[in-house]
């Protein structure tokens, strides 16, 4: 909310800097954002002295004056007759932006340049004169700056304030606030009214057909006004705070508003058939077209307000085109009322309309604060328009609002805070701001609250008032004592920081991407339709396109990265990103949410260095990754199998991917994306990729590490080179080996696989070396080579390879 | 005989043309020409040899010999010429081979420092669901449908009754349903709100805290935020509590430092003002208490949460909070 200080210091005395009142309100919890100067705009406008006065060589009505505008003289082009030599004039220098809108530019006018432009008061913004250049009195020197020789000074605040805070919705809320802290009196408008001629209750009637939603409604009448614009004073208040003034009755309801908080209507009293008001709510279907011009359809939870025959404004949110105050208006109906601030709220919603009306009444306004902001805006019409006042008022209250007693304890409030405030220094916090203090004994108060303070209705609301006004920073800062307390830490963090670990051990870098993703991805990666990565969560109020559903996968969040990364010529990479996918189960249920780990690899295998040259990824590379990974989370039998069919993994090149088991539970998979699915992500250059299901990774990791002993005897070892079909999988092999069941093998290793001259085709050799150790002796070379033989036979014979002639 | 005298004489000379180190060009000359090495064990068999070749063979031995003891000499004179040039040796400021280092997401390494930092003071880390329920993401939480406190968080729906969570607060609501106090635990997590500009992203994250037992006090949150505050940025960073509004908590309090990038000063960055608003802070309002059933005469507590984002932005000087979910590899590799 935007309050201006002079316009505050109508109601409270400040007598303190303004940085320091915007301080002292921050920490009260009125969070002064900005403080301007409200007449920041005339900086470069300053005095000038008309030296001398020519006539326009090409028009009639114009002159050529030279200024002394301090720094020297100016030549301006001018067209006001009331200008003379020797008077003082406000001149705006080039580039002032007026408060009209204008910017002030060096140019010709009718073929005269003209380096400036003399200003009429209303040119200004500083009042209604329209006429004349505004002759300044002959005091001021030439070169200063206007403002400072007319005194012109006032500051705007911008207050944040919080949503609980309805009463300071207004420049009086404010205004309490900052009599109680500086200690002041709060000065209310006086208001007199005139007693009034014939009875308004003669001429009019207010019949509230829906209590639940309106739970107040009062109006006064007043006739034969004379619609105009405001008075000086009347607009200047409301632009100050960036109000635009429409007309002097329309104006006073705004004023008001700023001033009570309490909005208010003004109806062509004319206009209303039958000359009365009906609170109703709508019919469903029901049309009405708003001040703004637009119609509306409405429904039958939607208060109105009616006059005889049909609805004529918007309760409390906007007033109908059918009622408004034009120039012809005589006679006006002013509302003030009290409405139900759900009610407000779900029809300032559903209509998509925020007005300022609406805005305080779906937060709260007073409800015995109706019948001031009434009267107040009869008395201000009366000045400003004109008229005579109707005697009475209407007031229809069916729902009387009961002022709330609240017992507090101060030993609950001192518990709470951690303070050793008395019962006299909580009262007198209190009591600062406007609320009814009883002190019953020495731990409790009765507390009654003003009803424009509708946030107070607990005793830990009044706690909160008692903290603030006592000061946060007057609370000692306490430690807790507490009971030793320690819980084992939850899974998955010591797990993700061991694989963080190892990824970033290899030189992987960790990304973060949004977790909603394009709908299209799921078509870019080529998943089939009965996929359960097509369950996806949909968003209702999507930010843009690219982020309409929740991924149920890492990968395009990958590749995407790695798109911005190459547009910036960044070719080379190694990144993963940690985080959930989400998949759909039931219409408006929680959906199910799976952690996954995943990255990728593209370009080149080492950094580029004097080395070496570069080399590019393969699938060993970032197989190995893996593996890496598994074995730092102590994951048991981890194997890597050739997909049985693409199916599950249809974005992964046939023949270079593979699942990953631990044993027989399914972890994932690694391999190189398929040609389609970059052309689909725009890029071409081979990407390896992994994708693992981290929650499946948490069940299977074994917390047990334990020790074995390992022989003190040497080892001995032997080569055995096959060739073989270039289908048989080597592991395969191995497994055979390790199957075979010889205590004596201590290890096999694979040191050569070779396709190519001289080996025949399709076929392939694979070398293995044989480490072979006993726990109990040293082996005889003679043993080892029965052994070596006997098994090597047995391979060739099961897998019908041929031995590698050496 | 002659033979081998010119293999011995080929073999010396090429091991030295070797690269050596003064100790094998030492044991190669104890080989070739010490006491008991081979030209000396040559020279020594000339006597087995027929009388005629002696003198032949006996000359080509010494020929060898003399060879052999200069060309030794020569690597001798050569191998100190080398260690006294400066310039000898490899060039060690070629870059060794380069292991690539990966980083961590500047979150994920300010998320973890927040949580060890309340780990060491005894807070339990937890998590809970990105899509949340409208119960335990407002309702529970003190904000029912159609208060106005509801327009402070524009939500992403799912469906009626289906959000991403707006803030981490629903851990809150979690934990305390699962357990009865004394409750310690930070839950740091993802967070989504419709807000897109330069220092707001759709997707962010915060870490929740809360405590609660009998006694805690409003000045107890002060303390424990001054704590992390200290260890977060320094010892030296002050910290002012002011009085702002969250529907779960009463008293509510915005929490702000000194501005780190002028110490107090005022700059750009705190809007001139000299202090950085890092948290938002309260005393759990007992209605949250009354949703999950705690005894709200026996307990008290409070609760904080705070935008990773921009503690990350302030501690790595981060400008444009998009830079963080771009993931430009240059970017990364910063921290
Ligand atoms: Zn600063």
């Amino acid at each position: 909310m935007k309050v201006s200080l002079s316009w505050l210091k109508d109601y409270v005395d400040v007598d303190v800097d303004v940085n320091q009142l915007a301080h002292a309100l921050t920490m009260t919890g009125l969070e002064v954002e900005s403080v301007t100067d409200q007449y920041a705009c005339l900086d470069s406008v300053v005095v000038g002295r008309i030296v001398d006065i020519s006539p326009h060589p090409n028009a009639d009505k114009l002159s050529i004056c030279n200024v002394d505008a301090g720094e020297g003289f100016r030549s301006i082009v001018c067209g006001a007759p009331n200008i003379r030599v020797g008077n003082l004039v406000p001149v705006a220098l080039p580039g002032t932006e007026l408060p009209s809108g204008i910017t002030v530019r060096e140019a010709a006018i009718r073929g005269e340049m003209s380096h400036g432009m003399l200003c009429s008061e209303a040119e200004l913004g500083l009042g209604d004169a329209t006429s004349g250049i505004l002759i300044l009195s002959d005091t001021a020197r030439p070169g200063t700056r206007v403002k400072a020789a007319m005194s012109l000074s006032d500051t705007l605040m911008e207050i944040d304030l919080t949503p609980n805070r309805s009463d300071c919705l207004s420049f009086l809320g404010i205004a309490r606030e900052i009599a109680a802290i500086l200690k002041k009196d709060l000065n209310y408008p006086k208001i007199q009214l005139p007693s009034g001629d014939r009875s308004v209750s003669e001429q009019t009637s207010v019949i509230i057909e829906a209590p639940e939603h309106c739970f107040r409604y009062a109006a006064r009448l007043i006739s034969g006004v004379k619609i105009g614009t405001s008075p000086f004073w009347l607009r200047s208040r409301l632009e100050s705070i960036g109000l635009r003034s429409i007309n002097n009755v329309v104006d006073v309801t705004n004023f008001v508003l700023m001033e009570y908080g309490q909005p208010l209507h003004a109806f062509d009293f004319d206009r209303l058939e039958e000359h009365r008001i009906v609170v109703r709510t709508a019919k469903e279907g029901e049309q009405f077209t708003t001040l703004d011009g637009v119609e509306r359809k409405l429904s039958s939870d939607m208060l109105v307000i009616c006059d005889g025959r049909k609805p004529v404004a918007l309760a409390g949110v906007i007033g109908g085109l059918n009622s408004e105050v034009v120039t012809e208006t005589k006679n006006i109906l002013i509302e003030s009322a009290y409405f139900n601030p759900i009610s407000i709220r779900r029809t300032a919603k559903r209509l998509g309309l925020k007005t300022e009306s609406s805005h305080r009444f779906e937060r709260g306004v007073d409800p015995r604060g109706v019948i001031s902001a009434l009267d107040r805006a009869a008395r201000l019409m009366l000045e400003t328009a004109g008229g005579s006042m109707a005697k009475g008022v209407i007031d229809e209250y069916p729902r009387p609002t009961s002022q709330r007693v609240i017992s507090l304890s101060v030993s609950r409030t001192n518990r709470l805070l951690g303070t050793k405030l008395s019962a006299v220094a909580i009262a007198d916090h209190l009591g600062s701001i406007e609320l009814n203090v009883k002190i019953s004994d020495n731990d409790h108060l009765e507390v009654t609250p003003p009803t424009f303070r509708v946030d107070l209705e607990r005793p830990v609301d009044l706690m909160e008032e008692v903290a603030r006004l006592e000061g946060y920073d007057k609370i000692a800062t306490t430690y807790p004592i507490a009971p030793v307390t320690s819980n084992k830490p939850i899974q998955r963090l010591p797990c993700r920081k061991s694989l963080f670990a190892s990824l970033a051990g290899c030189g992987f870098s960790q990304i973060i991407t949004y977790s909603f993703i394009a709908e299209r991805s799921c078509d870019q990666l080529l998943v089939s339709s009965d996929d359960s990565r097509r369950r996806m969560v949909r968003i209702l109020n999507p930010l843009t396109e690219d982020q309409t559903v929740m991924r149920t996968s890492l990968i395009p969040g990958l590749l995407n990265t790695m798109v911005h990364n190459r547009n910036q010529n960044n070719e080379d990479l190694k990144i993963f990103e940690s985080g959930k996918v989400f998949f759909h189960t039931k219409e408006d249920t929680l959906p199910e949410e799976v952690e996954m780990i995943s990255g990728l690899w593209t370009g080149s295998r080492r950094e580029r260095s004097w080395h070496a040259g570069a080399t590019t990824v393969d699938f060993y590379d970032i197989k190995g990754v893996v593996e890496r990974m598994l074995d730092g989370l102590n994951v048991p039998s981890v194997h890597f199998r050739k997909p049985g069919d693409y199916a599950r993994i249809p974005y992964l090149k046939r023949g270079y991917s593979a699942e990953i088991f631990s044993g027989e539970v399914y972890l994932g998979e690694v391999g190189e994306i398929s040609v389609d699915v970059l052309k689909n992500f725009d890029l071409n250059k081979p990407v390896f990729i992994f994708d693992l299901n981290f929650d499946i990774l948490l069940s299977q990791i074994s917390e047990v590490k334990s020790s074995k002993g390992f022989s003190r005897f040497p080892a001995v070892s032997r080569d055995l080179a096959l060739i073989l079909d270039n289908t048989v999988e080597v592991q395969g092999i191995t497994d055979y080996l390790k199957g075979l069941g010889e205590d004596l093998i201590e290890y096999i290793e694979i040191f050569d696989v070779y396709e190519g001259k001289p080996i025949p085709q399709g076929k392939k050799s694979v070398a293995f070396r044989i480490i072979y150790r006993s726990p109990e002796k040293t082996l005889e070379d003679a043993e080892v080579n029965d052994l070596h033989e006997e098994i090597s036979k047995k391979v060739l014979e099961h897998f019908k390879a041929e031995l590698r002639p050496s | 005989m002659k033979a081998e005298l010119e293999k011995i004489e080929k073999e010396a000379l090429a091991l030295l043309k070797t690269d050596l180190s003064l100790d094998e060009i030492k044991a190669l000359q104890v080989k070739y020409l010490g006491r008991k090495g081979l030209i000396t064990g040559c020279l020594r068999n000339i006597s087995s040899l027929p009388q005629e070749e002696r003198p032949k063979i006996g000359l080509l031995a010494n020929k060898v010999k003399k060879l052999l003891e200069e060309a030794f000499r020569k690597a001798l004179k050569e191998y100190s010429a080398k260690e006294k040039r400066p310039e000898a040796g490899i060039d060690v400021t070629l870059p060794g081979r380069p292991l690539l280092r990966g980083t961590l997401h500047p979150i994920t390494q300010i998320m973890r420092e927040i949580s060890d930092i309340f780990s060491r003071l005894g807070f339990e880390i937890l998590e809970g669901p990105d899509i949340e329920s409208d119960y335990y993401n407002f309702e529970a939480l003190n904000l029912p449908k159609d208060h106005p406190a509801r327009d402070m968080q524009d939500t992403f729906y799912i469906s009626e009754n289906v959000v991403l969570r707006t803030h981490t607060s629903p851990i809150q609501i979690r934990t305390m349903e699962k357990k009865q106090p004394p409750i310690r635990m930070i839950g740091p997590g993802k967070a989504y709100r419709v807000d897109s500009d330069i220092s707001h992203t759709p997707m962010f994250h915060q870490a929740e805290g809360l405590m609660v037992d009998e006694n805690v006090s409003f000045g107890d949150l002060k303390g424990m935020l001054t704590i992390f505050v200290h260890q977060m940025f320094d010892e030296t960073t002050s910290i002012r509590f002011r009085p702002s509004f969250f529907p779960f908590t009463e008293p509510s309090a915005e929490v702000d430092i000194e501005c780190v990038i002028c110490r107090g000063k005022g700059c750009r960055v705190c809007s001139h003002t000299g202090w950085l608003e890092i948290l938002g802070a309260g005393m759990v309002d007992p209605a949250v208490f009354k949703y999950v059933g705690y005894d709200t005469d026996r307990y008290t507590g409070f609760a904080f949460g705070m935008g990773i984002e921009r503690i990350a932005m302030l501690r790595y000087g981060i400008e444009d909070i998009r830079k963080l979910y771009e993931n430009d590899i240059r970017f990364l590799h910063q921290f």
